[in-house]
């Protein structure tokens, strides 16, 4: 196989309320051991890829911690690794701190590595894509650009404001944006596989037709005139833009037949470990249909929930449709219903949290309500 | 600069009266507490104690433990000044190829090694217990006293002390006798098999002791009664807290029940100060199915329950399927357990499958080993 660059791209306008208040999407937890961007470091690595760089846009400290030396993703061969590429210029500036203007001022990590192509793909798109078959469908077609997309039938209620493309034999001929209009329709995975040196034109000349232009609306810019190829995914995809759609994905893995599309056991889904011991599940405990992650101590009942590291969930409190991220502490008798509690988070005297099923309520990191 | 200390695990032994658990891994590769392997707890002491230096010595069935150890990343032992080193018993110049042949000639046959870091003290470990200890304070006590030889020590009751070695001390806490497994013990104090040396008093010893043909080449039986009889300074350094060494099936079943009921050894770390570290599997979280129970168990990731699990210990990866039931059991990594099966008192090992409706142990006698090993 051709030696690839993968580029995780976190330049996005995705936003979940006050989930992404201190940290990037792309180091929510997720499923109470994950971080989003967990998919798509695991999919780089699955696909052979070892050489990684990841484009922050902002709020770098939970990235730098949850991510280290890349080591928990196989990207420590000394052939390869993980690089941090921060585009400090434009951190105040957000019309440009985007992708484009970042792999400028980082392009040593695309010239010095002797690839020909670079994968491009971004956290908040979940998948278990194989970057390789995209490789190799890009190599027959001969395109230098390969964009992945997946055809949908619930246009109206998922990908809403996420690019949509119109391909004629396997080209793309233009893009447009989901306004939740049409069921039907084929929606970009922000997924590209690029010649190399097609991505360094890409860079050195779209600022000539704007500076604010980022890769995606280059893309859509030259789309009349460059040959883009479509690649189309068929496998798991979800657009996690919001708070809503970050809690209605996360709890939809309850639903076996999703999850083990996603679990499988020739794509591991790497992360951080944390040395935490087993879950430990006391006398008066009662959990259903949840997954629960290891350290939690639960002494109370847990219904549809998505559990984290080192919780607590006291003596006969009441956990449902709710997702409680590591370390937050229920106390006895409280009723937590459609609810995100934020890291180390904890309900001691409100104990009554119902929130909307749609739209769930938000307790902040380390808040005591 | 050499060392202050290193440590050396004695990670040789199998363990017979373990049974299939120890047919293909040493005694201290054996899965304990739903996660960890028994030498990730000395492994834990040494780095939580500041110790980063540690030679593991292998025998039985050296491959595996030699693999885990690895160069002790899993306990943040493969810093630039630190070296978790694996010492199987192997061909070496000079002598040939040589089995340990005891506690004591196991440590004889690294001193090459000892000597390569030239530490001041040596501590000598078991890699098949289960504690949590601070070596360093106990290091602190030897240095104190100024002992040639710090030998920890449990107060255990006066009818378990004929299954130790019992030191038999003055009141100013030296060891005047040394007692295997007496008959009338005079004394309740048991060795836990953890010594500090003072290295080159250690290394003069052992050198005296590969030359003993008729000696044992053991620790308790003939290096310390030696120095005993040297009049050198051995102290007794009690030790306050949860320890157990898991010598059979049944053992290693309370030993495990011990982290339901006792909390004594806390591996919820509720004092944030002393994380047991081990290998981390890849794993989804676990999932508990709508018709699930459980209650009383510690539950590793990666498993998937279904039916009902109450007091029991259950490791990644185990499946337990709709309608079973697994009462006061250990559930080995892997283990799968089909629908409408019933487990109760028992270990079951790794990878074993527990075929729809079957019964293991139903009346809840006496604890059962089920394999796919032969004992």
């Amino acid at each position: 196989m051709a030696k690839v660059i993968g580029i995780v791209n976190l330049h996005t306008t995705t936003s979940f309320d006050g989930l992404t208040e201190r940290r990037p999407s792309a180091s929510v937890s997720f499923l109470g051991r994950y971080a989003l961007i967990d998919f798509v470091l695991s999919n780089m690595s699955n696909s052979n890829i070892d050489s990684v760089g990841v484009l922050i846009q902002e709020k770098p400290r939970s990235l730098f911690k949850h991510l280290g030396g890349g080591d928990s993703w196989n990207f420590n061969s000394k052939a390869g690794g993980i690089s941090f590429l921060y585009n400090e210029k434009y951190a105040n500036n957000k019309k440009y701190n985007h992708d484009l203007n970042n792999l400028e001022e980082n392009i040593h990590i695309i010239e010095s590595v002797n690839a020909k192509y670079v994968v491009i793909a971004p956290a908040h798109i979940l998948t278990t894509m194989n970057y390789d078959d995209m490789i190799t469908a890009h190599e027959k077609t001969g395109a230098r650009i390969t964009v992945a997309y997946q055809h949908i039938n619930n246009g109206g209620e998922t990908f809403i404001g996420a690019q949509t493309l119109k391909v004629e034999d396997g080209i793309i001929k233009s893009f447009a944006a989901n306004k939740g209009v049409n069921n039907e329709c084929d929606v970009s995975l922000e997924t590209y596989v690029i010649n190399k040196d097609a991505l360094c034109d890409i860079i050195r000349d779209a600022k000539k037709a704007s500076s604010f232009f980022k890769l995606k609306d280059a893309l859509a810019y030259y789309a009349s005139e460059k040959k883009i190829n479509a690649y189309e995914y068929r496998g798991y995809a979800r657009y996690v833009d919001s708070l809503e759609n970050y809690y209605k994905v996360s709890l939809e893995f309850l639903n076996l037949d999703i999850s083990s599309a996603v679990f499988k056991s020739n794509w591991p889904i790497y992360t951080l470990t944390n040395d935490t011991p087993p879950a430990k599940y006391l006398k008066d405990a009662s959990v259903k249909k949840s997954f629960i992650a290891n350290g939690a101590l639960i002494n109370g009942t847990v219904e549809n929930s998505i559990i984290g590291r080192d919780v607590e969930i006291g003596t006969g409190a009441i956990v449902k449709n709710s997702i409680i991220f590591t370390g937050a502490k229920i106390a006895e008798g409280a009723v937590v219903v459609n609810t995100i509690m934020d890291k180390r988070s904890q309900v001691k005297i409100q104990k009554d949290l119902i929130g909307d099923p749609q739209t769930p309520l938000y307790v902040k990191e380390g808040d005591v309500v | 600069m050499g060392k202050e200390i290193v440590a050396m695990i004695l990670a040789g032994g199998r363990g017979t009266r373990l049974k299939a658990l120890t047919a293909s891994v040493a005694k201290p590769a054996v899965h304990f507490g739903g996660k960890y392997r028994i030498i990730d707890f000395p492994l834990s002491n040494c780095a939580n104690s500041g110790i980063d230096v540690v030679g593991v010595l292998t025998q039985y069935e050296s491959v595996l433990l030699g693999t885990y150890v690895g160069a002790g990343t899993k306990w943040g032992l493969d810093g630039k000044q630190s070296t978790a080193a694996v010492l199987p018993a192997r061909e070496r110049g000079g002598v040939g190829a040589t089995w340990y042949a005891g506690t004591a000639d196991a440590i004889y046959q690294n001193i090459g090694f000892l000597d390569e870091h030239s530490p001041e003290y040596v501590l000598i470990l078991s890699g098949d217990h289960i504690y949590k200890m601070d070596y360093d304070k106990m290091l602190e006590a030897h240095k104190q006293k100024g002992a040639d030889c710090t030998i920890a020590v449990l107060n255990v009751s006066l009818k378990e002390a004929s299954r130790f070695g019992i030191m038999n001390t003055n009141p100013d806490g030296t060891v005047y006798e040394f007692d295997e497994k007496p008959e009338k013990p005079k004394s309740t104090l048991a060795s836990m098999g953890i010594y500090i040396y003072t290295y080159q008093e250690l290394r003069k010893y052992l050198i005296e002791d590969a030359k003993d043909e008729k000696s044992a080449h053991d620790f308790g039986m003939n290096i310390i009664p030696n120095m005993l009889a040297d009049n050198k300074k051995l102290y007794a350094y009690e030790f306050d807290g949860y320890w157990k060494d898991v010598g059979t099936v049944e053992s290693l079943w309370e030993a495990n029940m011990d982290l339901l009921e006792d909390r004594e050894l806390d591996l919820y770390n509720i004092k944030k100060d002393w994380k047991i570290y081990t290998e981390d599997t890849l794993a989804q979280p676990q999932y508990v199915g709508e018709d699930a129970q459980i209650s009383n168990s510690i539950i590793n990731q990666g498993c998937m329950i279904e039916g009902t699990v109450t007091g029991s210990i259950l490791f990644g990866g185990v499946s337990v399927g709709k309608g079973a039931i697994v009462e006061d059991s250990v559930l080995m990594p892997g283990v799968l357990v089909e629908e409408g099966s019933v487990i109760r008192k028992a270990i079951i090992d790794e990878g074993v499958v527990i075929t729809e409706n079957s019964k293991i142990n139903e009346d809840a006698g006496e604890v059962v080993l089920v394999s796919n090993n032969e004992g």
